[in-house]
């Protein structure tokens, strides 16, 4: 597995010269792109989530697009639209913005559940029917949604069985006042993303997928993480448990997680550092917890104490 | 088969192996016997998961305080139990054993409860071992020492599993495992069963012991013999002609197998006859005098001068529990060796102990026949004492018919001897044996036999003979006793039967004294018919048994003693051979050695520096092994697999050792995050702490077999580790 270690590290690096003081972050978010996941960042405007995106594409060599999420939005702007050719004198399909390696759905909860639902659904298909038609999407396809945690006006929440298509959700966070120091005093620049250069095509990123496909779980770990989503099910303070897509997108990311640490095993680490991460969004939270508000650190929370009653294999 | 289930089937072996033992030793009920056998059955379909037992054991699933109740009420039925019902203290504790142990086996779940099952089996084969000293104890204990070496060792293996989980949850902790009971685990457990079946044996051989059976089935059920009271109807020793258990054992050490044939073993001799009974009247028994300690010597055991002349014939005799304290010898016993407060002996040479005994006694015998002295050939007047005139040669009633009959067979002989065996001859030509003798009913069953049915067993023989030599003034006795003729081939003993009971005559001669003599056919008072077709199979298990009883049951402190004094004895041939053995496989050394020092010296090297320099090279050994630890080297023929389980245990202990240092790893923490912790609370043990368990990762978790010098390293790496926690 050395070989997979080097452009890795590679791309780390890349990123974190935009992002900056978020190494955690950039980790997740390749544990992500290796497991073949969706990320959806769930934060404040203006902590970096584009800019995240942005410089994951670019690192890449891939292609990116970015959807402002309205409540206007129609599913055609998403996937494209057939419109009538005159000289061929036949419809012909445009494709729409998702047909990018990585899509920026920014504010995914402002437009209507019938938008939602047409990315979401490309997001599990890895192809979309326009017109009796299927297209496939490029590969790798990634998808950051954005949601923004404070606004709740005019707003549509995505639905637990929705945001289970996303493998993890994740907060950026404010920088510390050190790292945002050295955002302030880069040489300012649009688009400070613009200057990466890439260090991965889309074809290695592939073949790193395909790696994670054969990292090793010891089967007491899969017991182990078993039991983890078995205790969401069991749990009083959880009114609709983690299913077992969440546990197969666990194993998926525990397995990138291995990987992008070096490693083509799992350790138990791996497995309770990403519990909060990945199942956290897929359960819900029992009416008995007080209300929804700042339901994200709640689940977590729950999470993090049902991962702490679960011993792990010695 | 996982650890755990392994551990669930040998408890429940371990119960069932000490509940045969309480069955086969204690008359237990037969509802309790049912009871705990079907707890053992329904437990043992658990083990198998038989579904359908398992689902029906669910519906009568009581909670933990039901059987805390049951218990109770047990324990109180213990009192009811062992005050009015059995009225024993031992009866019921048996009772209350074997129901505390049906409510584990059917609460058996926690660890402790394992615990529970395996000190009630415990007290069950002690209990067994108390109430028995039979032969089917031993495999018995057998079964229940290899299947309690078995759950020890399963119980730790478990518990080794079970640790996490019992530091994270209150309640007691289910059993779990993810091990399985590998091939090696097995041969090692059986391995481990025999050597602590050896040590036992050595313990067994070698400890001082004070009895065994405290509490034997046994007592009062003394095997009923007849024939060996002072009073003897005629024809009782018919009816038990046809019973075949066992009433002793004879050994023969100076005799080889080859030699045997009939052999007779003296119990009584009777003077007086009545017509239809005979008598002992010379029964009064004085004590024997203990020359050395337990060996008592007749003296004059003979009521007449002339010593026996035959060769000394020595006899082990095992004899079991019967109900008339004689003790039976080849004739004429000289001297009797056994563990006995007391023995004694009347004027006819019986040997008796003071009192029947209720177990099985062991003693040694040497006894001397008389032969037939050559001045007893010639014909001589023969004057008889007036003792002998009074017991040796009453008659109930003159009767004619008789005394003519003996006149008759032995008119033409001139000699005493000569006439008896003209007398033994006839009644051994002329009459039928048969046990369908209903003799003892007549008036008259002498003349009866002698006259009319000429058909009867050894006491009618012995009877006309003893008759007929008095009528013609020749003093005679009853003798009865046992006829072995069963030999067994395995143990190289005689088996002697109730059915060999026998009687005989002994007839005096004058010069020779008593002289044995047998009027009874010689293949009529055989035990008749085939041989069992179990025969073999019988013999020898009967030698086992003899072989049990001697080794086991009767091993004494005498013979500790023995086997001591032989080893000293013996010492001496063996030190001398293991050190010439020695010295042939070292000679080339010795002999460099020896030219080296011989050209130093000019000297012999005596026998004494071989020797320091072996017990040198010794101390070397012990001391290389002490600092080496060749114990902690990483397993070679196991491979990738023994590595793994080798650093898994080596975290373990790390684990442990940490917890020692009061710094305990939470059931729910990873191992990397641990580390954090260490290099947090303890810096200093933080690099060894990461470099074990780095490497306990990879094994365990990536199944990346580590390379013998990581293991190595990681052992070495602990030892820091213990040394730093130490210090």
């Amino acid at each position: 597995m050395m070989n997979s270690t080097q452009p890795i590290r590679a791309i780390h690096e890349n990123i974190s010269r935009v992002i900056k003081g978020k190494p955690q972050v950039i980790e997740l978010t390749l544990v992500a792109l290796l497991a073949r996941g969706h990320l959806l960042l769930e934060d404040v405007p203006g902590v970096g989530k584009t800019t995240l995106a942005h410089s994951l594409a670019r690192s890449l060599d891939c292609s990116f697009k970015r959807i402002q999420f309205t409540s206007d939005l129609l599913p055609s702007d998403i996937v494209g639209v057939s419109i009538f050719n005159r000289q061929k004198q036949a419809f012909e399909f445009m494709p729409g913005p998702i047909f990018a390696n990585i899509v920026l759905a920014d504010e995914i909860n402002r437009t209507t559940p019938k938008t939602q639902s047409s990315l979401l659904e490309a997001m599990s298909e890895a192809q979309i029917s326009v017109d009796n038609q299927t297209y496939p999407l490029n590969q790798p396809f990634m998808v950051i949604a954005t949601q923004n945690p404070a606004e709740y006006h005019g707003t549509f929440p995505l639905p637990e069985s929705q945001l289970d298509r996303f493998l993890m959700r994740l907060r950026i966070g404010y920088p510390s006042p050190d790292e945002e120091k050295k955002v302030l005093d880069r040489p300012q620049s649009l688009h400070p993303a613009e200057d990466l250069q890439p260090v991965l095509a889309a074809q290695d990123v592939l073949d790193l997928q395909a790696q994670v496909d054969k990292v090793f779980m010891e089967e007491s770990l899969t017991e182990y993480l078993l039991s983890i989503v078995q205790a969401t099910r069991q749990s009083e303070l959880v009114s609709l448990g983690v299913s077992t897509r969440g546990a197969l997108a666990l194993s998926r990311a525990v397995k990138a997680l291995a990987l992008v640490r070096g490693r083509n095993y799992c350790l138990p680490d791996d497995i309770k550092e990403l519990a909060p991460t990945v199942l956290s969004h897929r359960i819900m939270v029992a009416r008995t917890q007080g209300l929804r508000q700042r339901s994200f650190e709640q689940a977590e929370r729950i999470i993090q104490d049902l991962v702490e009653s679960v011993p792990v294999p010695v | 088969m996982p650890c755990d289930q392994a551990l669930r089937l040998t408890s429940i072996v371990l119960a069932s192996a000490s509940f045969v033992g309480l069955v086969l030793g204690a008359s237990l009920p037969g509802w309790l016997i049912f009871l705990t056998a079907s707890a053992l059955l329904v437990a043992l379909s658990r083990t198998g998961n038989v579904t359908a037992i398992t689902s029906v054991v669910r519906l009568v699933t009581l909670s933990p305080t039901t059987w805390n109740v049951l218990v109770l009420s047990g324990f109180l039925g213990f009192w009811i139990d062992s005050l009015w019902i059995s009225g024993d203290l031992l009866t019921s504790g048996i009772h209350f054993l074997l129901v505390l142990m049906i409510i584990k086996l059917f609460n058996l779940q926690h660890r402790r409860d394992y615990v529970h099952l395996f000190a009630i089996s415990l007290v069950a084969i002690l209990a067994a071992a108390s109430l028995t000293s039979e032969l089917w104890y031993f495999p018995i204990f057998l079964a229940y020492m290899l299947a309690g070496v078995w759950t020890l060792l399963l119980f730790q293996l478990t518990k080794d599993a079970a640790v996490p989980s019992a530091a994270m949850r209150r309640e007691p902790e289910p059993l779990e495992s993810n091990r399985d009971v590998t091939p090696k685990l097995f041969w090692l457990a059986n391995g481990l069963a025999a050597a602590t079946f050896g040590l036992t044996l050595v313990i067994f051989f070698v400890i001082p012991r004070v009895s065994a059976g405290f509490y034997q089935k046994g007592y009062g059920e003394n095997i009923r013999t007849s024939g060996f009271s002072n009073t003897v109807d005629l024809g009782s020793i018919g009816p038990i002609k046809r019973d075949r258990s066992v009433v002793m054992r004879v050994e023969l050490p100076d005799r080889q197998a080859h030699e045997v044939g009939r052999f007779y073993l003296r119990g009584l001799a009777f003077d007086r006859y009545d017509g239809r009974s005979w008598a002992n009247q010379l029964s009064h028994r004085r004590s024997l005098s203990e020359d050395s300690p337990e060996t008592f010597t007749l003296r004059g055991s003979q009521s007449h001068k002339p010593s026996p002349h035959g060769p000394a014939l020595r006899q082990h005799i095992q004899l079991e529990p019967l109900d008339t304290p004689v003790l039976f010898a080849a004739p004429f016993a000289e001297s009797i060796n056994g563990r006995f407060p007391a023995i004694q002996a009347d004027v006819t040479g019986a040997l008796y102990l003071p009192f029947p005994s209720s177990t099985r006694i062991e003693y040694s015998a040497v006894s001397r026949s008389n032969t037939v002295a050559p001045a007893d050939l010639q014909p001589q007047p023969a004057a008889y004492p007036e003792l002998f005139i009074r017991h040796f040669l009453q008659m109930p009633v003159q009767s004619e018919r008789i005394a003519a009959l003996a006149r008759d067979v032995a008119e033409s002989k001139q000699t005493i001897y000569e006439k008896a065996v003209a007398i033994q001859d006839h009644l051994s030509s002329h009459y039928r044996y048969s046990l369908d003798a209903p003799l003892a009913a007549q008036a008259h069953p002498l003349e009866e036999f002698l006259f009319d049915r000429k058909t009867g067993y050894c006491e009618h023989y012995a009877t006309a003979m003893v008759m007929m030599l008095r009528a013609i003034g020749i003093p005679a006795r009853l003798v009865t006793g046992f006829l072995a003729t069963e030999w067994n081939e395995y143990g190289n003993y005689y088996v002697v039967r109730q059915q060999d009971a026998h009687a005989w005559v002994e007839v005096h001669l004058p010069h020779s004294g008593w002289v044995m003599m047998d009027p009874t056919p010689a293949d009529g008072d055989s035990p008749g018919g085939t041989l069992p077709a179990w025969h073999t199979v019988q013999s020898m298990l009967d030698s086992v048994r003899l072989r049990w009883n001697r080794f086991f049951v009767q091993y004494s402190a005498t013979d500790q003693l023995a086997v001591m004094r032989d080893l000293q004895t013996g010492s001496a041939s063996v030190r001398l051979r293991t050190l010439d053995s020695l010295a042939a496989f070292l000679r080339p050394l010795t002999d460099a050695f020896e030219t080296g020092i011989d050209s130093m010296t000019n000297g012999g090297l005596p026998h004494v520096v071989k020797v320091v320099a072996i017990l040198l090279a010794g101390c070397g050994g012990v001391a290389w092994l002490v600092w080496a630890r060749p114990w902690n080297w990483p397993r070679r023929s196991t491979g990738a697999a023994g590595n793994e389980q080798a650093i898994v245990q080596l975290y373990r202990r790390m684990l442990r050792q940490l917890e020692r240092r009061g710094i305990r790893k939470p059931a729910a923490m990873p191992p990397l995050q641990f580390i954090r912790i260490i290099q947090a609370q303890w810096s200093t043990a933080g690099t060894a702490v990461a470099s074990i368990t780095e490497l306990y990762c990879r094994a365990r978790f990536g199944r990346v077999p580590l390379t013998r010098e990581e293991l190595h390293r990681a052992q070495e790496t602990f030892h820091q580790l213990t040394s730093l926690s130490r210090s």
